[in-house]
Parts: structure tokens; C-alpha cells; sequence
């Protein structure tokens, strides 16, 4: 079995659960942030695919870092998917998940990076604006980045719409 | 006493009233004297140019001989001279025409390598106005460069400092994302 089929066998698998528990949503958008979480912290990422840190401990760890702060179905599907020694593969195997819930609602998952948290009210105008720029209906998911350092970079499947001040910044330093 | 007086005294014994220490005559001796005498020289001549001749003859002939073949021998070494004159005028025509020939081999040598070391001096200078004005050129462009890329380095180093030090604000945060959401809802 390839890796590829794998990791939609596991989206699968943790979309049905999360859709049968009634908190699709929910633990989509937890999981969402869980995984990018996951790719900023090299320290997070390394003790999950760990091959000599026991099992048990590593579930623990998610346990501790999720406990309280998400649902217990959420913290329950990323333990299942660090026991089964897939931990390298999580933020795929989530990624394909938040796509597959956001296809099921006829949504186009839209990421957006922010070096602020987005009011309520901003992520509403937001996607309403997305939606009307791209012509479809948005899944938003804010990740928060100190990278941007200001303004926002939304990713809709191909289409990138950038104005952050890093890229600007970037930018400049290319024309000098 | 030679044989004329001889004769003369014996003559004269034949006349005995002639003075025999006297002359006759001042010039003429007696007669029979001038006979015996004449007889005498005639022989004494017939002896002469008989025995005499022949030789004087052959030394006369050696002697024409001897001056026709050193006459001969004269003309040939003549001969031989005029030869040799030639010879000589030849070799010091062909010498002088070989030196003149060697003369305008060098000259033509010479200017040759002239007319090559110009060319080359030239060729060498173009070169190195050349390379002078690619490297004065190549210094320029590496002055703009190092200007440029000190510019960008302190550009981007001050903006780094400006944004560690909070230089955007949460005032300018938020404008910046009402301005993307602005921007991006002008698009529809």
C-alpha cells in the first residue's frame, strides 16, 4: 500500500469518525490547527516520530498538549494516529480530512495566514470576499504566523492571493 | 810582328835601297805587302766565316728562339692574366651583386619585422585599451553592485531592526487586513 493511499485511508477513516460523533466541524477546525501547530514546532514534530520514545508516552504528550484545549474526539484521533506510528504523515492525513469535510459542504478550503488573530467579524467579511473573488463558497481556516509580520496570504486551492508585508518586504529586497 | 811585317820585311829585302826603318809611305804599306796582307785577310775571313759563321749563325737562331719563346711564353702569361683579370672582375661583379642581394634581403627582412612588431605594438595596445576600458567598465559595474547590494543590505537590515522593534503596530495590523479584505472584495 502506497503512502498516498494510506493517508487518505486514515483521512477517511478520521472524517467518518469525527461525522459520526457529530462535531465535524469542531474537530476539523481543531485538527486544522493542530496540524499547523505541528508543522511550526520542530521539537513537537520530532518527539511524535520518535521511534525510541515509547508509544504510550508519545499519546501522553498529546494528550497533555491537548487536554482541556480541544475535544476529547479530536484529541482522541490524533493520539490513534501517533500510536499507529503515522505521526510523520498527520498533517497530510489532516489536510486531506479538512478537504474532504469542506467537499462534503460543497466548500473550497481557503487558508489564511495572519501575523494577528482575525476577529469574527473580519473572518465573516473575509470569506464573504474570498467567495466573491473566487466564485466558490469557503472553508475559512485562519493560521496565525508571526512570519507574515502583517496583512494576510490566503491560499485557495491554487490560487494564492498574497499581501502580507514579508512578501512585500521580500520583494523590495529583490528590486534593491 | 805580325804576318803583314813579316811579309813586308821579306819584301823589302828584295830592294836594297829602301830605307828598311823607314815607311814607304805614311799611309800605303809596300805593295807586295798589301797583297800578302789582303791574301792573309781574305783567308784568315774565309776561315772566319766558315768555322765562325755556323756557330754565330746557331746562336743567333737560339738566341730568336729563345727571345720568340719567351715572347710566346710573354703572350700566354698575358693570356692568362687577361684570364685571370676576368675571372677576378667576374668574382667581384658576383660578389658585389651577391652583397647588393644580401643588402635588400636584409633590408626586406628588416622592414618585415618592423612592420610586424608595429603591427603587434598595435594590436597590443588595442588590447590593453581594451581590456583597460572592459576593466574600468567591469570596476564601475562592480562599484554599482557593491553600492546596490550595501544599499539592499542596509535597507533590509533596517527593516528587520524597524520590525523587531513592533514597527508594525496593531493599529497598522488591522489596517492591513481591512485594506486585504477591502482589496479582495473589490475583485469580485
Amino acid at each position: 500500500m502506497s503512502t498516498d493511499v494510506r493517508i487518505d485511508g486514515y483521512a477517511r477513516a478520521l472524517f467518518e469518525i469525527a461525522r459520526a460523533e457529530g462535531t465535524l466541524d469542531e474537530v476539523e477546525d481543531e485538527l486544522f490547527r493542530f496540524a499547523r501547530s505541528y508543522e511550526s514546532s520542530d521539537a513537537l514534530r520530532n518527539t511524535l516520530t520518535d521511534e525510541q520514545v515509547p508509544v504510550a508516552k508519545r499519546q501522553a504528550i498529546v494528550e497533555d498538549l491537548l487536554g482541556g484545549k480541544a475535544t476529547s474526539t479530536t484529541t482522541q484521533l490524533v493520539s490513534l494516529v501517533v500510536g499507529s506510528g503515522r505521526g510523520r504523515d498527520l498533517p497530510a492525513i489532516i489536510d486531506r480530512l479538512v478537504a474532504r469535510a469542506s467537499s462534503s459542504k460543497n466548500l473550497s478550503v481557503a487558508e489564511v495566514r495572519s501575523a494577528v488573530a482575525l476577529t469574527d467579524d473580519q473572518q465573516a467579511r473575509l470569506a464573504a470576499a474570498l467567495a466573491n473573488a473566487t466564485g466558490k463558497q469557503v472553508n475559512l481556516k485562519v493560521v496565525v504566523d508571526p512570519s507574515v509580520l502583517g496583512g494576510l496570504v490566503a491560499t485557495i486551492d491554487d490560487t494564492v492571493i498574497d499581501g502580507s508585508v514579508r512578501t512585500r518586504i521580500d520583494q523590495l529586497k529583490s528590486r534593491l | 810582328m805580325n804576318t803583314v811585317n813579316v811579309l813586308t820585311v821579306l819584301a823589302a829585302d828584295d830592294h836594297h835601297d829602301i830605307d828598311p826603318s823607314r815607311s814607304v809611305h805614311w799611309l800605303w804599306p809596300e805593295q807586295a805587302e798589301l797583297i800578302y796582307g789582303t791574301v792573309s785577310s781574305l783567308i784568315i775571313f774565309g776561315l772566319l766565316f766558315k768555322f765562325a759563321g755556323p756557330m754565330v749563325a746557331k746562336a743567333f737562331k737560339a738566341r730568336t728562339e729563345r727571345i720568340q719563346d719567351e715572347l710566346d711564353s710573354s703572350a700566354a702569361a698575358q693570356t692568362e692574366a687577361a684570364a685571370e683579370a676576368a675571372e677576378i672582375r667576374k668574382a667581384a661583379g658576383d660578389i658585389e651583386s651577391e652583397r647588393a642581394r644580401l643588402l635588400a634581403d636584409a633590408d626586406a627582412q628588416a622592414e618585415a619585422v618592423l612592420a610586424e612588431g608595429r603591427a603587434r605594438l598595435d594590436a597590443e595596445v588595442a588590447d590593453l585599451n581594451a581590456k583597460a576600458d572592459a576593466d574600468i567598465a567591469l570596476a564601475g559595474s562592480r562599484v554599482g553592485d557593491e553600492l546596490r547590494a550595501e544599499v539592499a543590505r542596509l535597507a533590509n537590515a533596517a527593516t528587520e531592526q524597524a520590525l523587531a522593534a513592533g514597527a508594525v503596530d496593531a493599529a497598522t495590523q488591522q489596517e492591513l487586513i481591512e485594506a486585504f479584505i477591502a482589496k479582495v472584495g473589490a475583485n469580485a
